[in-house]
């Protein structure tokens, strides 16, 4: 009896020796050393149940049989595998499931990839024993005993093919928490449905279809479309999020059939959102740009890539010539590849002179330097994703976290569910998280700053603090504006003892988390908040990584740290010009607001948008409609006509991530690298780096390095980042912004990605449609009482600057006077209510019929 | 033979506290609080060997020193009354008729565990046993036996009474404790126990309504008195819930040990209208069969067990010559088949498959092979399941073969039963 050290077990399965940690399951254990010990209802990341039965294996002073998927290992245990009692008991499992399991292979998607073929094929008998009609489940339209049910927009079920391993179930409370998908009846009749009335359309819902180990549940995504023995995969990232999920796309030679996940314990765990399950099929789309388009005479026309490529050069060089090449701007969007971003920002700093270049497309409030240090240094934090699944507590602050990061929302639901963290969000409504907040703080709109005042008052008052002095703390209270907890209480309407009571939970925590997300990004005094973020995570002395403003797109954090804005920091301005072989242009650069109001004021005569939509994203519709339509000379590369292309005097057709190599940088900072599936289906879709060398070229200024060198030179500029670490002795003012006036328009608008859409790009992708085909203004019982609504009718929204008509959707998240527009659907342009004059307030009105 | 569950069940007003403390109750639970630390009253109940009468025989004061002590997690005692073996109709006499009985068991037991919520899981169908014991459990709190600080002890205890949803399988302790927490009452995986992590992951037991039954008695008259009936291993009084084609059907308490002849002879007074004695299911329909010939089986764990049987739950069901024993396991595998929660492949599938089989033997339509295939079917499932549901379905099925395959071959080669009755078996 050897003793291994606490943690360690050493074990016998059919003779081969095995040590593992303590905690491990048989199952695991005897896949460490190769011995597949086949399943149905395990799975790696969910808790064991036993139920299918088939991991039966044989341990030596056991009474009988153990399961193997939920036995832990213990020292000198002895397992058989294999022996005459398990080779019976697994046929017997096999013989069960196939007594009434339709013969379907011929047409069942899941042929192939199949669990019950594959444990048929090594375990089970040629002939059947079933001498009775099988018992089948009707389709209740059909009258036939084919059971094809869609029980979600995505999802089908074949209720005969089931074999009742509940993965589905579990996945779905365990997990997501949602509650959209349920068994019922009992014994042989037991039924997988959704609730009845509902359907299984959470975020998350894709998930079963990969997990169920038959082809009981099927999406429509690749349904019947083609057998998985004839594709091809290649490893890739989401391009939506900045969760980084790993992905493999499967693609034959013409198109990309499906997404499914590509574990990465380190990120995802295996799970993917249904935008990152579907997110793909805009790259097949019907109506992608195919030829440049050259406006002439007020209308564009489809021209050549010569004559689009010489036109820009030459225009360039005008500009450039004549007023300077301040005047030209460049904006890309977040979801470029970090390749991309860099050979941009080269071309446009290096070829044309110009420090105007910006990521950052979605926000209003931009600001560098001094004001901008906290704000830099939460977004620049050495977040782990991982190590969020090991917090006790955490502060969701405005974020609607699902939505914003679907997977580490996830993260956060597994520490809720293994650690008992507690969990506190708030936020202008409620969230998906409600089911296991301890609290959700719902402040007024536009009250974020006031309520951060109240919180760090209520940990300077009692003393909640770590590691600074009482006198320092006082003076940080005289930092903050309102100057009481009291009065902060009274204006966002969230009672004090709870905000009191989060103060505690933070500061008694031993691992908390203060994360941010895209209702901080989206106001107007963006770095206030971050201010009051900034300070609460120095009094409470939580740990660098653990206060974070995360980046918002796939590769935010990628354009970040390759240098795409304005102003950056010195050493990596000094690593690209020696890498680019001359010191970086002298005048300062603009960022994306200024470049706006540059425009307006004709001090910017031409912006080249790569991958970006501004013209419906940018938070003020009027005012970034009115910058663009001012321009001399606007350039946009995309990959489908938007109402920003509809501005260009160029339009370029550009590649989608699935039809290049590229990396990502997720929220963490990691480094991701994906494939290419398939290069772009018509020669005339170039890939940005192609584009932007094709410029340069016309301009005389050629890019020279190949891929392979830009990738190289990009990861090591990347490999110079470096994080900022916040001042632990540095606080900021947190004064909140003098309130809009807003008079007759009592409403609050809020808008931002609807739960199944991300950005401009997935209302074409179709799956993604059938959850949410447009945009819809969302409002709570009791407004929808108010205003005498019903579901679905028509209601028109007003501000001060526009107005629209739209269908009502009730939603229990929301209280009174906040309402919401998705804004990825190109008829609704949501934007054009929000402008600096409407602050976001609207009316709203029932339109008779 | 002295009765001791049972003393006060013919009284009618009995399940009133009033007449409960006037004919000697509510004594036991004072003394305990008094003078009984939990670990010594454990060690007392463990002493008295009392077993539980739920079926699984295990003895009570061994499971409650399972729990663990200090683990800062709530203890939960769990009142089983999900009786819903085919036979069996104790439980609810004892509900009906003495539920203080039960209400002190439990108290008792609770504290014993230190457990401070009890529940009381109720086959929804039991509507008047479940009110009676709200009825008494509201008495119970109105004298101060329940709520906190009881009879000044200290000692706080809440009792919920819960009621089911119409499964078998909830008598099951890990269903109930699934039903009980709101989910659908599906058996889970042991490990890890109820005493370890049971309802809410805390350390829980389930004791069946007879078990804690005895408890005030055995506190009133102490632990030799209670050895002094029954047997060595197995002591103290069981009721046995007579059925079946017996003159006198009903409840009867007795010593265990006592031979199984003298409840079904002396006091069910035998099979009436002249037949014979075919065969009998001693303990609830989940047991195997004893023949005639085993009729002087003593009623106790170890006896039961050697003559290749089950105490089980105290249900004898008594069969004469009139029944056809295909027709019995018929009835018998419906019954399971329909009760199986679904989770496990050998159960779901296995009973339903039996079920389909042996109907088809009963109906005239059995093929040649039809008995092994579902003897090997029987094989698959025994011992392969979560919980004893699928053993209890195979028990019966592959005891009735063994003892009557003729029967069987009979059917599957004539189409029709071997026995010859006009008796109307539905």
């Amino acid at each position: 009896m050897a003793d291994n050290g606490k943690d360690k077990v050493t074990l016998t399965i059919d003779g081969h020796t095995v040590t593992v940690d303590k905690g491990t399951t048989v199952i695991e254990a005897a896949k460490n050393i190769g011995i597949e010990i086949p399943y149905f209802c395990w799975h790696p990341k969910l808790d064991s149940v036993g139920a299918c039965r088939m991991c039966l294996v044989e341990i030596e002073k056991f009474p009988k049989p153990a399961v193997a998927c939920a036995t832990d290992v213990m020292q000198d245990m002895v397992v058989h595998t294999n022996s005459e009692t398990i080779v019976k008991a697994r046929r017997g499992v096999i013989e069960f499931l196939l007594l009434n399991h339709p013969l379907d292979c011929p047409t069942c998607d899941k042929g192939g990839e199949c669990d019950l073929q594959d444990n048929v094929f090594k375990y089970g008998v040629d002939t059947s024993r079933q001498t009775f009609t099988r018992k089948r489940v009707i389709d209740e339209d059909t009258h036939t005993t084919f059971d094809d049910k869609r029980i979600g927009p995505e999802i089908i079920r074949n209720m005969n093919r089931c074999v009742t391993c509940f993965k589905c179930v579990r996945f779905n409370k365990e997990i997501a928490g949602e509650y959209d998908l349920g068994a019922y009846q009992r014994g042989a009749d037991t039924v997988i449905d959704a609730p009845p009335g509902r359907q299984i359309a959470n975020l998350y819902s894709g998930n079963v279809v990969e997990i169920c180990p038959v082809g009981a549940l099927t999406n429509t995504d690749w349904r019947y479309r083609v057998r998985v023995w004839l594709t091809k995969t290649a490893d890739s990232i989401s391009g939506y999020d900045a969760d980084g999920q790993n992905i493999k796309l499967w693609y034959d030679h013409r198109q990309i059939f499906r997404a499914t996940s590509r574990r990465n314990d380190a990120v995802d765990e295996g799970w993917i959102c249904d935008i990152a399950r579907y997110g793909y099929q805009y790259v097949n789309a019907e109506d992608r740009l195919t030829t440049p388009l050259i406006k002439k005479q007020g209308k564009q026309v489809e021209s050549t890539w010569e004559e689009a490529i010489d036109l820009i050069a030459r225009r360039f060089k005008e500009i450039k010539d004549k007023k300077g090449s301040v005047c030209i701007a460049g904006l890309a969007g977040g979801n470029q590849s970090t390749e991309t971003i860099y050979l941009f920002n080269k071309f446009f700093r290096h070829v044309l002179h110009s420090n105007s270049v910006d990521y950052r497309l979605d926000y209003i409030d931009l600001k560098d330097g001094e004001d901008a240090a906290a704000y830099n240094s939460l977004s620049s934090a050495p977040f782990v994703i991982a190590d969020l699944g090991k917090t006790d507590a955490v502060l969701v602050f405005a974020s609607n976290f699902i939505k914003d990061h679907p997977i580490v929302n996830l993260w956060m639901r597994k520490a809720h569910r293994k650690n008992n963290a507690r969990i506190f969000t708030a936020n202008p409504v409620e969230t998906k998280s409600a089911d296991i907040s301890e609290d959700e703080l719902i402040y007024r709109p536009d009250t974020e700053a006031a309520f951060l005042a109240g919180l760090l008052h209520a940990v300077i008052d009692n003393k909640l603090y770590k590691d600074i002095d009482d006198g320092k703390a006082a003076d940080v209270k005289g930092m903050l504006n309102p100057a009481s907890l009291s009065e902060a209480a009274d204006i966002c309407g969230i009672n004090a003892d709870r905000i009191i009571g989060l103060a505690r939970a933070l500061a008694e925590a031993k691992n908390p988390y203060i994360i941010a997300g895209e209702y901080l990004n989206a106001t107007p005094h963006r770095h206030v908040l971050a201010n009051g973020l900034y300070n609460l995570a120095n009094l409470l002395s939580v740990a660098d990584g653990q206060a974070v403003i995360p980046a918002s797109h796939a590769n935010s954090a990628g354009a970040e740290r390759v240098g795409l804005r304005p102003t950056i920091p010195t050493h990596l301005a000094e690593l690209l010009a020696e890498k680019w072989g001359k010191p970086l242009p002298e005048p300062p650069g603009n960022n994306t607001s200024k470049i706006l109001k540059g425009a307006l004021r004709e001090d910017i005569d031409s912006i080249f948008i790569l991958g970006a939509n501004p013209a419906v994203r940018y938070p003020d519709g009027p005012f970034v409609n009115a910058a663009l339509d001012k321009l001399d000379f606007l350039v946009v590369a995309d990959l489908f006509e938007t109402a920003t292309t509809a501005k260009a005097d160029v339009v370029l057709p550009l590649a989608g991530w699935s039809e290049q190599d590229g990396s990502f940088i997720n929220l963490e900072g990691r480094h991701q690298r994906f494939e290419r599936a398939l290069p772009p289906r018509r020669a005339g879709i170039k890939r940005g780096v192609e584009i932007i060398r094709k410029v340069a070229e016309a301009l005389d200024v050629p890019l020279e390095e190949d891929d392979n060198a830009l990738r190289r030179e990009t990861e090591e500029v990347l490999a110079a980042w470096k994080c900022q670490p916040r001042d632990r002795n540095q606080y900021y003012p947190v004064r909140p912004p003098a309130a809009v006036e807003h008079g007759d328009y009592p409403y609050r608008l809020l808008t931002g990605n609807d739960l199944h859409h991300y950005g401009y790009l997935t209302e074409h992708c179709p799956s993604l449609m059938r959850f949410t085909s447009e945009a819809y203004l969302e409002l709570s019982p009791r407004l929808v009482e108010k205003l005498d609504i019903a579901e679905g009718d028509l209601v028109r929204v007003e501000s001060v600057t526009a107005r629209l008509m739209l269908k009502a959707k009730i939603s229990d998240f929301f209280e009174g006077e906040v309402v919401f527009i998705p804004n990825n659907f190109s008829a609704m342009p949501v934007n054009e209510l929000i402008s600096h004059e409407s602050g976001g307030w609207v009316k709203i009105e029932k339109l008779d019929e | 033979m002295e009765r001791v569950l049972f003393k006060y069940v013919d009284e009618p007003e009995q399940y009133r506290i009033d007449n409960y403390i006037k004919n000697g109750g509510y004594q036991a639970l004072p003394r305990v609080l008094k003078e009984l630390p939990p670990d010594e009253l454990i060690d007392l109940v463990k002493k008295s060997g009392v077993r539980g009468r739920g079926g699984a025989g295990f003895p009570a004061g061994m499971k409650w020193g399972f729990v663990p002590k200090d683990i800062g997690r709530p203890k939960y005692l769990c009142c089983n009354a999900d009786e819903s073996e085919p036979g069996t109709c104790k439980d609810r006499v004892l509900m009906e008729r003495d539920p203080h009985m039960v209400v002190e068991g439990i108290i008792i037991a609770s504290y014993a565990i230190q457990a401070h919520t009890a529940f009381v899981y109720v086959r929804g169908e039991f509507v008047y046993p479940a009110h009676r014991m709200e009825e008494a459990i509201k008495e119970a709190y109105e004298k101060g036996y329940l709520g906190k600080n009881i009879l000044g002890s200290g000692f706080d205890l809440d009792i919920i009474v819960h009621t089911g949803g119409g499964a078998y399988i909830c008598g099951e302790e890990t269903a109930l404790l699934s039903s009980l927490e709101g989910d659908r009452g599906l058996s889970r995986i042991r490990p890890p126990f109820p005493a370890i992590k049971g309802l809410y992951a805390s350390p829980t037991v389930v004791n069946n309504v007879e078990t804690l039954a005895n408890l005030p008695h055995i506190i009133n008259r102490g632990v030799d008195w209670y050895r002094s009936h029954g047997t060595e291993k197995s002591p103290g009084t069981k009721i046995f819930s007579l059925s079946g084609n017996i003159a006198r059907p009903g409840n009867y308490e007795v010593d265990l040990g006592t031979p199984l002849s003298y409840v079904i002879n002396e006091l069910g007074g035998g099979v009436p209208g002249g037949y014979k004695l075919k065969t009998i299911i001693p303990g609830g329909s989940s047991t195997p069969l004893l023949m005639p010939d085993q009729i002087d089986t003593p009623l106790d764990f170890e006896s039961m067990a050697q003559a290749g049987s089950m105490l089980g739950s105290g249900a004898i069901i008594v069969i004469d010559e009139r029944a056809c024993m295909v027709w019995v396991a018929m009835k018998l595998i419906n019954f399971y088949a329909h009760e199986s929660c679904g989770k496990c492949t050998p159960c779901r599938e296995g009973t339903a498959w039996l079920k389909q089989i042996i109907s088809r033997i009963e109906n005239g339509g059995g093929q040649t092979g039809d008995i092994e295939l579902i003897l090997d079917a029987c094989k698959n499932i025994m011992g392969r399941t979560i919980c004893p549901l699928g053993d209890a379905a195979v028990m019966p099925t592959e005891s009735i073969i063994k003892h009557f395959r003729d029967e069987f071959a009979y059917h599957i080669e004539h189409g029709k039963c071997l026995v010859k009755t006009d008796y109307p078996f539905e």
